[in-house]
């Protein structure tokens, strides 16, 4: 092994990248300690660490002064919607590309991917327009089909990626044993295709959560998600670190929790698929 | 390498072509059309207008596209951009290069540390932006990092926040080219005496074209876009000192009721769009064709 390192040097390489590693969630650790503050311990100066009172105040409050539930509510629906909508139509244009390829795939492919790279303010009058013609502005269903339409480049690569690792002889062998093509789709392939499955369903969902441009213009008061939640307790003054900490604690917890039990699927998810 | 450049190895496969795949297919292509070319065509079309509050203003030729280039937000926003998207660049593949050596060279618990390193990524503009905005203010921020309230440095905390939020899939992107760097070579470097560090950036990182080409449109695509982060970060301020061009888009369509204004100047943000895309595709094309020759 070339990159074989000594145990010694394995050990300052972990602790230099752990100190790089702490640094960098810092910032997280520090809004999730904030919300557990008082405001005036939030503000405080020089700042407090751990050695503050921990109260529950902040989240009360918040609870209290807005529907947590709904705008929680639905961020699910919107982000599990895109997601379950996108995975319906990916999987069989991911399918053909993959095992149908034609000369142009990769034209198409890359042409898809492209259009991940327009700025969204670009388009977003006509599609504003287009809402409110249709009667969409303001309904989860029409935030559902944007995040969908914004995000299927990203599932059908990702898809076309796992799915071109799936060894061509089984499928073989899955016709010569009579399959039809609906079996061998849902059968064969979706079963041997989970592990790609599921990290793209959760880079999507990361995705479609954060989403903040498209749902905070086309949303108001009924299909709000987290991201308006947060964005509504924002003041420029600062005068509530605590409880702006508190919501958006509640509106990152899921991320965190979800990342942390699938951390493989989050590296390969973030990265397109290119770290396995 | 593995992203941007599928199919090099599309293995002939006994397909059957499925008729309601290649449907679904053709919808979604026909969707994506509408949205990504005809959308932004229309825009363009009536950027060429004097539209205010609804786009059915009269035709005025460029002069929307006179008045944005004589507009001071706009050059601020421009500028801003500039600075944004260079310091993204730098430090993101610098920092991003600097963290997958480190993680290259194996450490403990690398796929926790690899989560971590993901982590500001997978959490909302909003968020990075309020916990930014507390650590770079001036009252009860971090000592000396007090950026956010000075208006020359405003768009420099603005950079630091992007940072954070994007070195890390970089490191991670850069790390996968890494590991699939061959072990002989490692092997004829040591033989040779040559030096690690001179080893990475001569001989590794040479190698790492098509990663570090990836990572770089990447960046460059999330700066041109960057909006959210300096809405939730500084809110454009103070005065104009942070403005970005997707804001002034914003503001000229939905607060200024100046429709026009803001076609025009999402024209001009679609432009430069083309052109980096262009660029990388010559690069890619060029690359392509060195390769081929040797």
């Amino acid at each position: 092994m070339a990159r074989a390192v000594t145990p010694q040097r394995k050990a300052i390489n972990t602790a230099a990248a752990w100190a790089v590693g702490l640094l960098i969630f810092f910032p997280i650790l520090w809004t999730i300690l904030t919300s557990f503050k008082t405001e005036a311990t939030a503000i405080a100066d020089p700042p407090v660490f751990l050695a503050f009172d921990w109260t529950l105040e902040n989240y009360g409050v918040v609870m209290e002064r807005s529907n947590y539930g709904r705008f929680l509510w639905n961020s699910i629906i919107i982000a599990g919607g895109s997601t379950l909508l996108g995975i319906i139509i990916a999987v069989p244009a991911a399918w053909s590309m993959a095992f149908v390829p034609s000369k142009r795939t990769k034209d198409i492919l890359m042409w898809m991917l492209s259009t991940k790279m327009l700025p969204a303010v670009g388009v977003l009058y006509p599609i504003y327009l287009l809402f409110i013609k249709m009667g969409l502005l303001d309904t989860k269903f029409g935030l559902v089909i944007v995040l969908m339409l914004i995000n299927l480049p990203i599932i059908v690569w990702m898809l076309y990626t796992y799915f071109k690792e799936i060894p061509g002889e089984i499928l073989e062998a899955a016709r010569m044993d009579g399959a039809s093509l609906k079996e061998e789709v849902i059968h064969i392939l979706t079963p041997m295709a989970v592990p790609g499955i599921a990290s793209t369903i959760l880079l999507n969902v990361i995705l479609a959560w954060n989403e903040a441009f498209w749902t905070l213009n086309l949303t108001a008061a009924k299909a709000a998600p987290l991201t308006a939640f947060i964005a509504s307790y924002s003041s420029p003054e600062g005068l509530f670190y605590a409880k702006l900490s508190a919501a958006s604690t509640m509106a990152i917890a899921p991320i965190l929790i979800l990342g942390w039990f699938s951390q493989k699927q989050l590296v390969s998810g973030l990265t397109f698929g290119a770290v396995k | 390498m593995p992203i941007l450049s599928p199919g090099q190895d599309s293995r002939p496969m006994p397909g059957r072509a499925a008729p309601w795949a290649m449907g679904v297919m053709a919808a979604m292509a026909l969707v994506a059309l509408l949205i990504f070319v005809l959308f932004p065509l229309w825009t363009v079309a009536h950027s060429l207008t004097g539209s205010r509050l609804l786009p059915n203003g009269p035709w005025v030729g460029l002069a929307q596209y006179e008045r944005l280039w004589t507009s001071e937000r706009w050059l601020i926003s421009v500028g801003n951009l500039a600075i944004y998207a260079v310091g993204l660049l730098s430090g993101a593949l610098g920092i991003g290069a600097g963290l997958a050596v480190l993680l290259d060279r194996r450490i403990r618990a690398e796929g926790l540390f690899r989560a971590v390193l993901l982590y500001p990524y997978a959490l909302s503009f909003v968020v990075t932006g309020l916990a930014w905005q507390w650590m770079l203010n001036p009252t009860f921020g971090l000592p000396g990092l007090a950026l956010l309230s000075d208006p020359d440095l405003a768009i420099h905390g603005v950079v630091m926040a992007g940072l954070w939020q994007g070195s890390g899939i970089v490191a991670v992107l850069i790390l996968s080219g890494l590991r699939a760097i061959d072990d002989d070579i490692w092997k004829a470097a040591r033989l040779d005496g040559i030096a690690v560090w001179k080893t990475y950036l001569f001989i590794v990182f040479p190698m790492l074209r098509g990663v570090l080409a990836t990572a770089t449109v990447l960046v460059l695509a999330s700066a041109i876009k960057l909006f959210d982060l300096v809405v939730a970060l500084t809110g454009g301020g103070p005065g104009l000192s942070t403005e970005v061009p997707a804001k002034y888009v914003y503001d000229m369509m939905f607060e200024n009721q100046n429709l026009g204004q803001g076609f025009a100047a999402s024209t001009m943000m679609l432009t430069l769009v083309l052109v980096v895309m262009l660029c990388w595709a010559v690069a890619v094309w060029w690359m392509g064709r060195r390769r081929d020759h040797r």
